[in-house]
């Protein structure tokens, strides 16, 4: 099996124009009603009017894009009824479609929204880390789309050695819960701080 | 962040599912036990109506089956039984469908075996109180904050309670069973009248649980907004139904069968309204929509 591999995001380094997630749908074939990788626009903060009547402020934005973290202890692999959803090459957890039965509970218990079922198809799906790109030695179509290079992709070791190991930032949860295969580099507005609590997800209605 | 509506709406065929089989199997072992008390006439009769609450049963397993986007590949679901819920519920269910349709058919045999008969339905009712359990645990993913609670596999054991006395009572009046007129009718709506106030307290607790939750979307309150209305809802058909058995049960007056029926319908609508609840409330800790 080898090593595990995932991805690295740099939210220092992404400005949210989402090329990752339309390679993505365009590579998968996707239709608007689905997506596997997905840029989720955060904001916090806000404006204060003080005693001397000046107003203040401490709004901040940030993007976090997301596909499937390809988790060491993936909540959709534990529910999964059929073994469908496995662990293969490069550590890479992906839908077995001819085992699937369509009951959608991956997509229930994911706390990451990865996996989608695809009603029409019958069965579900989700990022596989392009295994068949990376296979031929290539990087997955979001890393080689992104055009700050904000996304990486490679054995997690090296890219927690290179970025750091942290994966935690608002909207994800807490990472000690499936332990994704993601380093995050925070945005300069997280470092040093919580922001949990005092951010939402501004696209709501764009999330799929 | 919207409401949990059409979450349930999507799940619709499992609210049914959850509604129906967990009390139908209650049921089928409340009649076998009023069974195994009998010989004769009054046994060959409720052997017969034995299929009301197997027929239930099997209503909510077939709905749930129609939620599956490739049942070709069922088959599979029995290779994760030990390490999936959703496959010990699937495996669970699959045994006690096929130990009572088995042994329903079993009674038309020219020379069926009441020993064996007697042995199977034991095995049978043991069978329908593990399924019962296996739906309680079956939702209960570690990552689904709000479905992960102990308040989920009690209320869903306490809706059985509630649903499957009911059920047992209109299948073995049906059956002429004159114990289901008299004393029996009675301890089984007063039973469920019982389950059916510590039901209603289990969910109340639950609604102050889903007021301290929220993820990164929003809040498990917002999600099922009408809960506390939902829950009266629940209440009072459930009331309704178990008064509509109950009055002329315990007034020693006539019960007919088509009101025994209809009060088994009501309490059904009211856990309806509480299993449609549970599907709404469905939120991870990090992001769902």
């Amino acid at each position: 099996m080898g090593d595990q591999y995932g991805f690295h995001f740099d939210a220092k380094l992404c400005t949210g124009c989402k090329t990752c997630m339309l390679a993505c749908k365009d590579y998968c074939n996707l239709d608007s009603a689905s997506a596997y990788r997905q840029v989720y626009e955060m904001q916090g903060g806000g404006w204060t009017v003080l005693p001397d009547g000046t107003l203040q402020q401490d709004c901040f934005a940030y993007y976090v894009s997301l596909a499937c973290n390809h988790c060491a202890r993936p909540a959709c692999m534990e529910v999964c009824p059929t073994g469908a959803m496995h662990r293969g090459n490069f550590g890479l957890v992906s839908v077995d479609e001819r085992r699937c039965i369509g009951c959608g509970y991956c997509a229930l218990s994911c706390p990451y929204h990865a996996p989608k079922v695809d009603r029409l198809a019958g069965h579900s799906a989700k990022c596989d880390g392009c295994a068949a790109r990376v296979r031929e030695g290539k990087a997955p179509i979001c890393v080689e789309a992104c055009p700050v290079r904000a996304l990486d992709f490679g054995p997690m070791a090296e890219l927690r050695k290179r970025h750091g190991a942290c994966a935690d930032l608002p909207p994800l949860p807490a990472s000690g819960e499936t332990d994704p295969n993601l380093a995050v580099t925070l945005p300069a507005c997280a470092e040093g701080r919580d922001v949990a609590g005092r951010v939402s997800i501004a696209n709501l209605r764009e999330i799929v | 962040m919207s409401t949990g509506f059409a979450t349930a709406l999507g799940e619709i065929t499992l609210v049914l599912f959850t509604t129906l089989a967990p009390s139908g199997a209650l049921a089928f072992v409340l009649m076998g036990a009023a069974l195994l008390r009998e010989q004769g006439e009054a046994r060959v009769r409720i052997n017969r109506f034995l299929i009301v609450p197997i027929f239930v049963s099997l209503i909510g397993l077939v709905a749930s089956a129609t939620h599956l986007g490739n049942p070709d590949n069922a088959l599979y679901v029995f290779t994760q039984v030990g390490h999936s819920p959703l496959s010990n519920e699937v495996f669970a269910a699959v045994v006690f469908m096929g130990l009572a349709g088995v042994y329903w058919l079993y009674q038309f045999a020219d020379r069926a075996n009441s020993r064996v008969q007697r042995a199977w339905l034991v095995v049978a009712m043991v069978s329908a109180v593990a399924f019962v359990a296996a739906v309680a645990f079956a939702y209960a993913g570690r990552t689904i904050v709000t479905w992960n609670t102990p308040f989920v596999p009690v209320a869903l054991c306490l809706n059985a309670l509630v649903g499957g006395p009911v059920l047992a009572v209109a299948g073995l009046h049906a059956a002429n069973w004159e114990p289901a007129a008299r004393g029996f009718g009675r301890t089984m709506v007063a039973a469920s009248g019982v389950a059916l106030a510590v039901n209603v307290a289990v969910y109340a607790v639950q609604g102050m649980d889903l007021a301290r939750m929220a993820n990164a979307v929003g809040s498990a309150a917002a999600l099922v907004p009408q809960y506390p209305a939902m829950v009266v809802l629940f209440a009072a058909l459930c009331a309704v139904g178990l008064a509509m058995a109950g009055v002329p049960l315990f007034r020693r007056a006539e019960l007919s069968r088509r009101r025994a029926a209809a009060a088994a319908a009501l309490v059904y609508a009211g856990i309806f309204v509480m299993r449609f609840a549970f599907y709404m409330m469905h939120m991870t800790s990090g992001i769902s929509l």
